[in-house]
């Protein structure tokens, strides 16, 4: 997650949790947070239901990769940056 | 002649009772205490060394909007100085099933983060019935008002339940996470015990 000095996103985790709500992504390996490793979650909670995901297709590298960089010109822009 | 000296292995036999000083046993058993049965008897028993029940499980990814219930990205938490007590939960699907009967307390936090008007709130829910339905018990709410300058930041908020496990087969537990009126937080996971819940035996069932 973001930096925890300063709070600029600086993962692409912060760019996947703003790409969609809920808990649409998870990762093979939990410690070894990179874009290969990178999977939608089969069920999803909603409304006390466990459900189908609705997301049912991963974004591009590029994708995820330019909405991070989308948060950090938007954190500097607020910070004087 | 007064007595000076009384040798019980030759003048005593049977047990001594309770009532004239004694403990009315011939034997124990090792590594048991004494307790009375009644008011008049001891017996050797074993007494309980702490805690018979303990497991602690993390979210390990973020996620924003919310989770009703969790289901996914929750792992045992597995730094090096943790094992759990006794069998441990089992979870699928963020439904977690107890190993045991028993009075346990389950206790779950969580660390938020988002702007300077999100708020946030979690929930524990339990089933009697192998989850065809939920009963809410223990939430909690948290906010982020009073950060400086209208900056994100994190806030934490934690709560728990007392649940009677009566039968380990049938009972479940899931826990919920929510941004309350669509708030632009997210809930926090990660590889150490940022979000997690956790399962503590108190004691036999009631």
């Amino acid at each position: 997650m973001v930096d925890i000095n300063t709070g600029r996103p600086d993962h692409i985790e912060d760019a996947l949790i703003k790409l969609h709500k809920g808990q649409w992504f998870t990762w093979s390996d939990v410690n070894i947070k990179v874009y290969a490793n990178l999977q939608l979650t089969e069920k999803v909670g909603i409304d006390g239901d466990i459900v189908d995901n609705p997301v049912t297709t991963l974004p591009t590298e590029e994708e995820v990769n330019a909405k991070l960089k989308e948060l950090q010109d938007a954190w500097d822009a607020a910070n004087g940056g | 002649m007064a007595l000076s000296k009384i040798d019980v292995s030759k003048m005593i036999t049977g047990t001594i009772g309770v009532a004239n000083g004694g403990t009315g046993l011939t034997a124990g058993t090792a590594d048991q205490y004494l307790k009375f049965t009644g008011t008049t008897t001891l017996a050797s028993a074993a007494v309980s060394a702490g805690i018979a029940g303990y497991d602690r499980w993390k979210l390990g990814t973020s996620f924003t909007g919310d989770a009703q219930p969790i289901t996914s990205n929750l792992s045992r938490t597995a730094h090096g100085e943790f094992s759990k007590i006794g069998t441990g939960m089992s979870e699928s699907s963020g439904v977690f099933t107890f190993p045991e009967t028993g009075l346990w307390e389950v206790g779950f936090q969580a660390q938020f983060y988002g702007d300077a008007n999100a708020y946030g709130r979690i929930q524990i829910n339990w089933s009697t019935n192998s989850g065809a339905s939920y009963t809410s018990s223990g939430w909690a709410d948290t906010s982020s008002w009073g950060q400086p300058n209208g900056n994100n930041g994190n806030y934490r908020t934690i709560t728990s339940s007392i649940l009677n496990v009566t039968n380990a087969s049938t009972f479940r537990v899931r826990v919920e996470a929510e941004q309350q009126d669509d708030s632009d937080g997210s809930v926090y996971g990660a590889a150490s015990d940022v979000t997690f819940i956790e399962f503590t035996r108190l004691a036999d069932s009631q």
